[in-house]
């Protein structure tokens, strides 16, 4: 399918008059090569073919019981740290794996955000964004999508498997939507035509006859939308096979460990490699307000096994250079541990972490102070955190879209981009 | 056990990390408690304790009972205990740890130090937060109690991970530990060699252990805490010979009859069922004194966790009792059988007849709210006069019944 750009993306016909007639006017030029900047960058960023996973913690992960430990003081807890392969650098015993690949990770300590609780910090986690009434954010997934996955492909460009998160393409339009996967990674039901071909297609070329006289005379977006859904979903029936990984389980099931995470993280290897821009997976349970020790016990284990093996397999097969794997998850937890054995939210100093294409590895960057209560140095915000995540990927973080008239930057007014982690 | 009415006889405090565990060595004058960063002391009460101390002015129900300070500190663990338990004799304490261990303690054993220890840190803040300036730096600096250090006889190492349950069989010959990675030990107490040990599901944790008071039968309760793989189911219950590690009897199959065997795997299905009945996991387990029974109790946060009692026999559950506001976290039978004593997250020890389930006692009260501190352990004096709870809140306390008070 070839690429269509719809005025709503880059550029607005009211937006357009307004700068002629201040152009006319004598004003100055009103950020008249950004309203084309973004197809252009567009172009530019898929000639790296860049590509990212997202490992997503819902419910967020404790920083003390993975990479921010704080043994022998009152907030460190029951578990203890293990050297790893960077010298100087200690996590949780429960990462026995990856921290015989932190040399490959960055590792960002020193996070603070601005919302606290599920719902605002899923939402800011995805898209960079808080959310606000009038301008529908795209997530992180749509904008690699949009920038670095290709139009042509039948293969859909953002794909989430068990993951969350209900932002979607936002301001970027429906063709940036994600394409969810079963939580066992394979394709939903409705994607599944019970049809025989022939059946499928006599029924395909009356609905695109009827479709075709109707949108002749109804012009509006959501004709549009409606036959571009269609027009996907039929286009995956070219692709189904890439789906199609029982088989590679089998053959990959120790490496990646035999859980459901495993699964999907290698599910999200494989459709890498076939093309797909952005593949977000997700784990849940990590809200521990209650028995966190045992929460972190029972799911930074699995985790971290697929976690390494996916970084093993990206290099194996030449895609770690090109991959940027980030691993965060909406909120980090409280230092201060309550009375029910748990931990609670926490937005003041958390941690993230980056791996792959764009970013050095064996870094630690930033600090938490000695009970984990505030950032001692180096602080990265949701802005700063995203930026340079589009930064490492090719994607210019001031890259603008449009919601109506009004420029929305990818990442958010006042980021800065953190040089120090970047390749 | 003569159930009269209940004296709360001292409040130990034991502030800093979380006791979880206490014992009795040997008369209900000495008992010993653990806590989360793997510090154990030993008290030893006098026999007739003072008057409880008044805390709230003229109300008497805020009366404190009274404190005492312990007399040795057993050094080794450097991560939290789990279980603290005692032979028969109550001249052997053995722990289990967090740390990956299982140290066995001569209770007698000769001092190797003396240290100076601080257990009321907590009371103190609040103490010094009233008051200011020297009289303030007075109250937070002042010295702290000196206790005997000791060091354990034995450590047993054959555990790779968190050793989450321990046991030993009333006839004071066997042990048995399980740990996370699933692994369980039988153990000869007196050789202090294994006997025995069986291997579960990779990332399923052994959570609970319990031998039969001749050594021969062990219970494991296998829990995975969240469901991880697709083949695995995330919990067990189970009977083995603890001669040779074979298994006796699948409590789970027994309490589930409806489920077809290829059924139970991590499928939502399987886990609805054994859900209802293990809740978060069975966190403790202890045979009667008869062993023809089993008490098992459901832990983690759940809305009400009960005790199942099961014939060992049949593996059949006969009636469940008790019942703790957001799960039980100990299980202990009286000598003679008849009172089923259970603690829990409601800061409430229950005690229940056996025969028919019924709650004739609660030690404690619950604290308000609606997550307010566990009673993590209990342990009950070998005459049976005296019950000891580890209470998280930082206190160790002791009732004993009004008739033989």
């Amino acid at each position: 399918m070839k690429s269509i750009c719809r005025t709503h993306e880059h550029l607005s016909r009211r937006a357009l008059l307004k700068g002629a007639l201040r152009t006319a006017g004598g004003a100055a030029l009103m950020n008249w090569g950004g309203l084309f900047h973004s197809d252009a960058m567009a172009n530019e960023v898929k000639k790296s073919n860049k590509r990212c996973i997202l490992i997503w913690l819902n419910g967020g992960c404790s920083q003390f019981e993975t990479f921010d430990m704080k043994v022998g003081r009152p907030t460190g807890g029951v578990f203890r740290e293990i050297s790893t392969n960077v010298p100087g650098t200690r996590v949780c015993e429960l990462m026995p794996r990856i921290s015989q690949r932190m040399d490959k990770l960055t590792v960002i300590r020193s996070m603070r955000t601005s919302q606290i609780d599920h719902p605002g910090g899923i939402y800011l986690m995805h898209t960079g964004w808080s959310r606000t009434a009038d301008t529908r954010f795209p997530e992180i997934g749509a904008i690699v999508a949009k920038y670095c996955g290709d139009a042509e492909s039948d293969l859909p460009n953002f794909v989430k498997i068990s993951s969350v998160g209900d932002a979607g393409s936002g301001i970027l339009g429906p063709q940036y939507q994600p394409f969810k996967l079963n939580r066992d990674g394979a394709l939903p039901p409705f994607s599944i035509s019970p049809l025989s071909a022939e059946h499928e297609a006599r029924r395909h070329g009356l609905r695109d006859f009827v479709e075709r006289q109707y949108a002749a005379r109804h012009r509006a977006d959501p004709v549009r939308m409606h036959r571009e859904a269609y027009d996907r979903a039929r286009r995956l029936n070219n692709v189904r096979h890439v789906f199609k990984l029982d088989a590679e389980w089998e053959k990959y099931r120790d490496k990646y460990g035999d859980s459901k995470i495993g699964r999907r993280m290698m599910i999200a290897a494989r459709l890498v490699e076939a093309g797909v821009a952005f593949v977000e997976v997700g784990q849940s349970g990590y809200d521990t307000h209650a028995d966190n020790f045992e929460g972190h016990k029972s799911l930074v284990p699995p985790m971290e096994h697929a976690w390494a093996a996916l970084l093993d397999d990206l290099d194996e097969r030449g895609l770690l250079d090109d991959t940027l794997v980030v691993w965060m998850g909406e909120i980090g937890r409280t230092p201060k541990i309550n009375n029910r054995s748990g931990r609670d939210h926490y937005v003041r100093s958390w941690t993230t972490a980056l791996a792959g294409g764009g970013v050095k590895g064996g870094l630690v960057y930033g600090a938490s102070d000695k009970d984990g209560i505030d950032v001692k140095e180096d602080r990265v915000t949701e802005g700063d955190f995203f930026a340079t995540i589009y930064t490492a990927l090719g994607i210019d973080p001031e890259t603008e879209n449009y919601s109506g008239v009004r420029p929305i930057p990818l990442a958010q007014f006042g980021h800065k981009v953190v040089r120090d982690i970047l390749a | 056990m003569n159930i009269k009415a209940p004296i709360h006889q001292w409040q130990l405090s034991f502030e800093g990390e979380w006791p979880t565990s206490v014992a009795f060595l040997g008369d209900e004058r000495r008992l010993a408690a653990g806590n989360r960063s793997g510090q154990i002391y030993v008290w030893e009460l006098p026999e007739n304790p003072p008057q409880p101390q008044a805390a709230g002015g003229k109300n008497s129900k805020n009366d404190r009972p009274p404190d005492f300070p312990p007399v040795r500190r057993l050094d080794g663990h450097t991560n939290g205990i789990t279980h603290l338990r005692t032979t028969p004799d109550g001249r052997t304490l053995v722990s289990s740890s967090l740390d990956h261990t299982v140290r066995v303690w001569d209770v007698d054993a000769p001092a190797t130090g003396e240290a100076e220890v601080v257990l009321d840190g907590k009371q103190r803040e609040n103490q010094a937060r009233r008051t200011s300036g020297r009289k303030r730096d007075e109250i937070l600096n002042a010295p702290g109690t000196r206790v005997e250090t000791v060091a354990a006889t034995h450590v047993l190492e054959g555990h790779g991970g968190w050793v989450y349950g321990l046991d030993i069989s009333a006839d004071g010959k066997r042990l048995i530990s399980g740990d996370d990675q699933c692994l369980s030990i039988v153990w000869d107490l007196a050789s202090l060699e294994p006997v025995s040990s069986w291997h579960g599901y990779d990332r399923v944790w052994v959570r609970s252990v319990a031998l039969a008071p001749d050594g021969k039968t062990a219970f494991t309760c296998e829990y995975a805490g969240r469901r991880s793989s697709f083949d695995v189911p995330a919990a067990q219950a189970r009977l083995w010979n603890a001669d040779d590690g074979t298994l006796k009897m699948d409590l789970l199959k027994i309490w589930t009859p409806d489920v077809n065997d290829r059924n139970r795997t991590d499928s939502y299905q399987y886990w609805q069922k054994w859900r209802k009945l293990l809740k978060r996991g069975l966190v403790c387990a202890a045979f009667s004194p008869d062993g023809t029974m089993l008490a098992v109790g459901q832990g983690g946060e759940t809305d009400t966790g009960k005790v199942h009692l099961v014939d060992v026999d049949s593996g059949k559950i006969l009636r469940t009792v008790s019942g703790h506001r957001y799960g039980v976290c100990d299980v202990k039978f009286s000598a003679d059988g008849k009172y089923l004593l259970s603690s829990g997250r409601d800061t409430t020890v229950r005690i229940c007849r056996v025969s028919d389930g019924e709650q004739v006692a609660v030690l404690g009260a619950s604290r308000g709210g609606q997550f307010k501190d566990w009673v993590h352990a209990i342990a009950i004096s070998p005459d049976q006069n005296t019950v000891a709870a580890a209470d998280i809140a930082g206190m160790v306390h002791v009732w004993q019944w009004e008739s033989s008070g």
